[in-house]
């Protein structure tokens, strides 16, 4: 490799050193430089937090190869608020409660520095427009045009200073008041470290070799070239784990490393510390595997039938958890309905997609304490399921949970950190994996994929007599979180309805898919989905408003939920009229509406999306037009 | 991950043509990196090794920028985002800006080169119909000489061009349109960042009363191997008066536009549109008389 010989000013100051051809300035920046306030969300130019100005100008430093830095002029986050004052920006950031996890937030920080740079008095949707490059994951953004539009009126002086202070709170009474985060100062100005950030002297750089098959049998693995290899200090395998391997959130079902077959493409088969991340690439492409293929089963209720392939030896029947519930007799109340309705329903599976992809650091202490950092949403778990894996006690196995980048269910299961332990127990060295984008995407859980059958039984005042629901769900190839997801589907399935006759069953089926686990609602969306699509239905064939149909079966203060949970206070009916009111609904059967809807175009409807706000106010080109 | 050897930034093109020949078969040339480096990734092209990076965005005359009355010609370099800063490009090519607020983001188009778009011949870049519309002329240059071809025939197929071994796409030449009024017409799954489903250049001259299509022209892409120019409703409209019946007619001409792989019905729809929303909006923005076009025609078509 011929090094480059950069030459650039860096938040200011002069930087001259060599750097590798290949990196790009991201890299440079954060593992040369150690720079790490801007982050890598997708490596692939999508999400905006690696964005730096370039001589000014407003780059996504993953896109840009490090040679095109010669000579520049290069700030990042780190330069915007350098004796440790915050910018105006980052204030009302910190003040409008802008930041959640945080992990968006020094490209969104960035975006909005440079928007109010090329127009300080850009209107919202112009904000919209200019931080379109940048993606959030957990606000849902209102809170980031807040804080723009706050800070554009500070810097304009239409708003005092002051409105970027905490709100009074001297008389130690904070309830009911706009307090401003904690955490949002070391966020908004890119100082707190994900684990991705951290380093540890004498640090190895980990990465894993995954499976290209769903449902295969290791015949063998052979990882003498890549041990072979110069800077290369360890490979592991299923065969290196000194306990009883297996973790899962509620069955212990999946081994830290391919364990004699695969039953996913992405599923980890063996992985290697070396001293750089380079190296460790190259070491993994070097690990021969011989795969003897096995029949893969896709679909969950093909794996349903008998004869189909197995997944778990300890499961035959594929089934990895079946939730019923029964109340009162279903039949007997279809058959004293005035109208029964059936219908099918199918949802898919969804990545949770937190901006911070996995990342974790490893390390045996002096202790002997095996340590892990990382941003797990389960570190109590984790600890008990890792001790039992790697055979230590209890006392010398430590989790720190790292600042989670967004997890949304999606970090509870321990997918890496027992490869992490393995590799620093074996190396007595800190060790360090992250993830990339694809790698996240591969081989971490998803929302369960699901297909129910839902059959409805109404009377003709809109009163549900009978409800009965069969939900198959796609639970992949390992067990993660899907029986606690099957139970909350189950209980929440006939919604906040008081419905005398109730039958639910719900099943999580293993198939040779990706995983699926916990996400945000565990299970409560599948099952409701199908019971509120329903709800409507029936308020169409019955010629009910969809809200009266709602109240009319909602449950009330005192009644019991049909898994016997007696409820003090039941909110529903508030949280009805308050949708109602506040989409200005208008009322009436869905029938009964034509083509044109009464309740849109009034003020609080947005208006559908474009782009070419700029042009009207910069008047630059309409003016030219 | 793109791993190279070498990164070479030539500062002029006999440098970059002499690295050519000194790395052979072992290079490849990179301008703004937006594409090449997310297509060195899992799932796409993986990990790749390429020993050598010939960047040729330094090039002096991959930077040139004249903008006369009638012509304009650009650097293969030239950012996107310049689209939108230049004003009096924007006014010699006036589709060209409502293309670059829609190109990928304000990032990514700061790096982002016009030829790149035109030799990743991606069915659906955003730049390419403009340029179309412009009977842009790509000119190329090689160690032994230079030629140049017209866009359409240089883009041969989806990623396929007539761009020899040894050779650079060095600039465009295209015609300038003072005077018209332009827009652009995307759509994606969401507004940045996204690949076009459909996307249409329209370019429109009125006469002074703004109530005669003088001239116009439309191309279009995303919804078929390579751009393509609409010169059938070009023909159409050239000369007639400026009514919302006439563009009616013209979005609803038999022109079998959607040859995509997927998602035709929608596209068609979309086109249809397209069509008609674009001509509104060009025919506005070149000064068309208030009472040319109904307000249900644009609350239609908004």
């Amino acid at each position: 490799m011929v090094d480059i010989r950069l030459n650039a000013t860096i938040n200011g100051r002069k930087v001259s050193r060599d750097a590798k051809p290949h990196l790009r300035l991201l890299d440079f920046l954060r593992d040369d430089l150690n720079l790490t306030g801007n982050k890598e969300g997708c490596g692939a130019g999508e999400c905006g937090t690696c964005s730096v100005f370039v001589d000014g100008v407003l780059m996504k430093s993953c896109l840009m190869p490090v040679a095109k830095a010669q000579g520049a002029t290069v700030d990042t986050i780190e330069s915007l608020a350098k004796s440790g004052e915050l910018s105006v920006l980052q204030k009302a950031f910190h003040k409008a409660g802008a930041s959640q996890c945080g992990y968006c937030i020094p490209g969104m920080v960035m975006a909005a520095t440079a928007a109010l740079r090329a127009n300080p008095f850009a209107d919202r949707e112009e904000i919209k427009e200019r931080l379109g490059g940048n993606i959030c994951r957990c606000t849902g953004y209102q809170k980031i045009f807040d804080a723009v539009e706050l800070a554009r009126d500070v810097q304009n002086g239409r708003v005092p200073a002051t409105a970027l202070l905490e709100t009074d709170t001297a008389d130690g009474d904070v309830i009911g008041k706009s307090v401003r985060r904690i955490d949002a100062p070391s966020k908004v100005s890119g100082r707190l470290k994900y684990a991705g950030d951290m380093i540890m002297p004498g640090m190895l750089h980990v990465q894993v070799l995954r499976s290209p098959h769903a449902h295969a049998r290791i015949v063998s693995i052979d990882t003498s070239a890549a041990l072979a290899m110069d800077g290369v200090e360890s490979v592991i395998t299923a065969a290196d784990v000194p306990g009883k391997d297996g973790f899962g959130v509620f069955v212990h079902d999946q081994p830290i490393m391919a364990r004699d077959k695969v039953r996913y493409v992405g599923e980890a088969i063996a992985a290697v510390a070396a001293e750089d991340a380079l190296t460790a690439k190259r070491a993994v492409a070097a690990i021969k595997v011989v795969y003897e293929q096995l029949a893969p089963v896709f679909d969950p209720d093909a794996a349903m039938r008998p004869g189909a392939p197995v997944v778990h030896d300890y499961a035959p029947d594929n089934i990895t958890k079946h939730i019923p519930i029964r109340v009162g007799d279903v039949e007997a109340g279809f058959a004293a309905s005035d109208l029964v309705i059936e219908e099918s329903y199918s949802t898919q599976a969804i990545e949770h997609a937190y901006l911070e992809p996995e990342a974790g650091l490893a390390y045996v202490d002096h202790d002997d304490v095996v340590t892990v950092v990382s941003p797990s949403q389960n570190i109590t778990h984790h600890r008990h399921m890792l001790a039992r894996i790697i055979d230590r006690p209890i006392s010398k196995v430590r989790f720190i949970m790292s600042p989670v980048g967004g997890g949304f269910g999606g970090k509870e299961d321990m997918i890496y950190q027992g490869m992490l332990a393995l590799l620093a127990m074996k190396t007595m060295r800190p060790v360090r994996l992250v993830y990339t984008r694809e790698e996240s995407i591969i081989s971490t859980a998803k929302r369960h994929p699901s297909r129910t059958t839902l059959r409805m039984g109404l009377m003709r005042d809109g009163r549900i007599r009978a409800l009965a629901m069969r939900m198959v769900c796609d639970g992949g190839a390992y067990g993660l979180s899907t029986e606690g997801v099957m139970r909350k589907a189950a209980i929440l399935a006939a919604g906040p309805y008081a419905i005398p006759n109730v039958q639910i069953d719900t099943f999580g089926i293993y198939t040779n898919n990706t995983p699926s686990g916990a996400f945000r609602s565990f299970g409560a969306l599948q099952t409701q989905f199908a019971t509120e699509s329903q709800l409507d239905i029936a308020a169409e064939r019955l010629g009910l408003d969809p809200f009266e149909i709602r109240r009319i079966n909602a449950m009330r203060d005192g009644d019991m939920t049909h898994t016997k949970q007696k409820l003090g206070s039941v909110s529903l009916m508030r949280a009805l009229d308050a949708a109602e009111q506040a989409s200005g609904w208008e009322s009436g059967a869905p029938a009964v509406r034509g083509p044109v809807r009464g309740d849109l175009g009034h003020d609080d409807v947005r208006p559908s999306v474009t782009l070419g706000t700029r042009f009207a106010s910069s008047g630059a080109q309409e003016a030219a037009e | 991950m793109l791993i190279c050897d070498e990164y070479l930034t030539p500062a002029s093109l006999d440098e970059a043509f002499a690295a050519m020949e000194r790395h052979r078969g072992r290079y490849r040339v990179v301008a703004g990196c937006t594409d090449t480096l997310p297509w060195a990734r899992e799932g796409r092209a993986g990990d790749v090794e390429i020993p050598v990076l010939i960047d040729v965005t330094k090039i002096p005359e991959l930077n040139e920028r004249h903008v006369g009355d009638k012509r304009v010609r650009l650097g293969a370099a030239t950012p996107i985002q310049r689209f939108l800063d230049d004003a009096a490009l924007g006014r010699a090519m006036p589709a060209m800006p409502r293309c670059a607020v829609w190109f990928a983001d304000d990032q990514i188009r700061a790096q982002a080169t016009l030829g790149g778009n035109a030799v990743n011949a991606s069915p659906a870049a955003d730049a390419t119909p403009c340029l179309e519309a412009h009977d842009a002329i790509v000119e190329l240059a090689s160690a032994t000489g230079r030629r140049s071809m017209p866009l359409r025939e240089f883009i041969t197929g989806p990623g396929k061009t007539q761009l020899a071994d040894g050779e650079l796409l060095t600039g465009f030449e295209c015609d300038a349109f003072p005077g018209y009024g332009g827009s652009f017409e995307k759509v994606g799954h969401r507004r940045s960042l996204v690949i076009s489903v459909v996307c249409l250049a329209v370019m429109v001259k009125l006469d002074r009363d703004g109530k005669t299509i003088e001239d116009t022209r439309l191309a279009i892409a995303g919804i078929r191997p390579v751009p393509r120019r609409l010169r059938e409703i070009e023909d159409l409209l050239r000369g007639k008066k400026l009514t919302g019946e006439l563009l009616e007619e013209a979005a609803d001409m038999p022109l079998d536009l959607v040859q995509s792989r997927s998602r035709q019905e929608y596209r068609r729809d979309v086109v249809r549109g397209f069509l008609v929303r674009g001509l509104i909006a060009a025919a506005k923005r070149a000064g068309a008389s208030p009472d040319a076009l109904t307000r249900e025609l644009e609350a239609a078509y908004g």
